[in-house]
C-alpha cells in the first residue's frame, strides 16, 4: 500500500505538472488538478476490475489516494492562494483596452483561430466588440463587451484576411478582393510589411479591425470593391 | 473545512495502516513459510523427508494464502502453488535432489516477495 500510495502520488504530480505546462487549450471547464483526478480515477477503477490477478484492494488504495491528494490540494487551495496560482494557474487576460495581448495568447499555446473560436462561442463575432477578455484557470472563455460597442446590423461575418503575419487565401477568395487591395489598406495605415500585422479582420460593411505586433489596434472602415459580398 | 481535514487525516490513517499492516503481514507471513521450507530441506538434504512433511507444508501455506490474495498479485500466489506442487511430488517419489532444486526455488520466492513491498527507489520507479 505504501508503494501504490508513493507510486499514485508521483504518477498525480507528474500529470498535473504537464496539464498545467500545456496550458488551457487541453483543459476546458475543468480545473487542472480536476482533470487530472478524472483522468486517472477511471483507470484505476478499471485495471483491478478487468484483471483478476489484481487484488481490489490495489485499485481501492490507488482510488483513496486520489481522494487524499485532491482533499488535500482543496485544502491548500482554499487557505494558500500563492499554491492555488501554482496548481490551478491563474485567469489570462488576452484582449485588452490595447487590443489582443499577443504574449497571452502565447503563453497559454492559442492562437488567433482559437481566441476567434472562443469569442464566436460567447457569441462576440467582431474582435473590437470587447474591451476585456479573458480565459479563466479552467480554461473556460469569457467576455466583457465595449460600452461603446458598435450596434451596427451584422451583414456578414468577419474574416480574417492576415493572421500571424500572412495572408489567408481561403478568405481573400471569399471577399472577392486581393492581396493588392488589403496592401494598399496597410500602406495607408502606415504598416511598413505585412509580417508585422498579428491580426486584420474585414465584415462585409467594410470595417476593418488591425492590429500590428506591439501596437494598439485599429478600427476603420474601407470601401469594399465591387461585388464583394459574403 | 472540518470536514475536509477530517477526511484528509482519516483517508492518510487509513491508508498509513493499510501500509503498515500489509508490510507486517506479507513479512510475517513469507517468514513463517519460509521457516517451514527451511526445515523441510533440511530433512531432504538428509533423504528424510515425507510427503506428510511436503504435506505439512503446504496445508500451511493453503491457510495463509485466502488471506494473502488480498494483498499480492495473484500471479505470485501461482507461482508458490506451482513449485510447491512440484516439491510435494518429488519428496513423495523420493527424487531429493530434484525435491531440493525446488524448495530453492520457493525460498527464493519467499524472501523476494516481501522485498518488492519494500519503499526502495527501484520499487517505486
Amino acid at each position: 500500500m505504501g508503494l501504490i500510495f508513493l507510486r499514485t502520488a508521483i504518477i498525480f504530480i507528474s500529470l498535473l505538472a504537464v496539464m498545467r505546462l500545456m496550458g488551457k487549450r487541453q483543459i476546458g471547464e475543468m480545473q487542472p488538478f480536476e482533470f487530472v483526478i478524472t483522468l486517472l480515477i477511471a483507470e484505476l477503477a478499471c485495471i483491478p476490475m478487468a484483471d483478476i490477478s489484481i487484488p481490489l484492494l490495489y485499485g481501492i488504495a490507488s482510488i483513496v489516494t486520489i481522494f487524499f491528494l485532491h482533499q488535500l490540494l482543496l485544502l491548500f487551495d482554499l487557505k494558500w492562494k500563492p499554491f492555488k496560482t501554482l496548481v490551478g494557474g491563474k485567469p489570462s487576460i488576452v484582449i485588452n483596452k490595447d487590443g489582443i495581448d499577443i504574449s497571452q495568447l502565447k503563453k497559454n499555446h492559442l492562437d488567433l483561430s482559437d481566441l476567434i473560436e472562443s469569442m464566436r462561442s460567447a457569441g462576440y463575432f467582431s474582435l473590437d466588440e470587447v474591451a476585456y477578455a479573458l480565459y479563466e484557470s479552467s480554461g473556460q472563455f469569457t467576455a466583457m463587451p465595449r460600452e461603446d460597442s458598435p450596434k451596427e446590423n451584422k451583414v456578414s461575418l468577419p474574416v480574417v484576411i492576415i493572421d500571424d503575419g500572412k495572408f489567408d487565401e481561403k478568405n481573400l477568395a471569399l471577399t472577392k478582393t486581393g492581396r493588392a487591395y488589403f496592401q494598399d489598406i496597410l500602406q495607408a495605415q502606415k504598416v511598413r510589411s505585412v509580417r508585422s500585422v498579428f491580426v486584420l479582420t474585414l465584415d462585409g460593411t467594410g470595417k476593418v479591425y488591425l492590429q500590428c505586433r506591439g501596437e494598439r489596434y485599429r478600427s476603420f472602415r474601407v470601401r469594399l470593391p465591387e461585388g464583394s459580398s459574403w | 473545512m472540518v470536514k475536509t481535514l477530517a477526511s484528509i487525516l482519516a483517508s492518510f490513517a487509513l491508508l498509513v495502516s493499510a501500509a503498515i499492516f500489509e508490510h507486517w503481514y506479507v513479512g510475517s507471513t513469507f517468514e513463517t513459510f519460509g521457516a517451514a521450507l527451511e526445515t523441510l530441506e533440511a530433512k531432504v538434504r538428509d533423504e528424510a523427508a515425507t510427503r506428510e512433511d511436503a504435506e505439512a507444508v503446504r496445508t500451511l501455506w493453503e491457510a495463509d494464502k485466502k488471506n494473502l490474495h488480498a494483498v499480492i498479485p495473484h500471479n505470485d500466489i501461482s507461482q508458490v502453488d506451482y513449485w510447491l506442487g512440484e516439491a510435494v511430488s518429488c519428496i513423495e517419489t523420493q527424487t531429493y535432489p530434484d525435491a531440493l532444486s525446488r524448495l530453492e526455488v520457493l525460498e527464493t520466492i519467499c524472501r523476494q516477495i516481501p522485498l518488492t513491498y519494500r519503499i526502495t527507489f527501484e520499487n517505486i520507479f
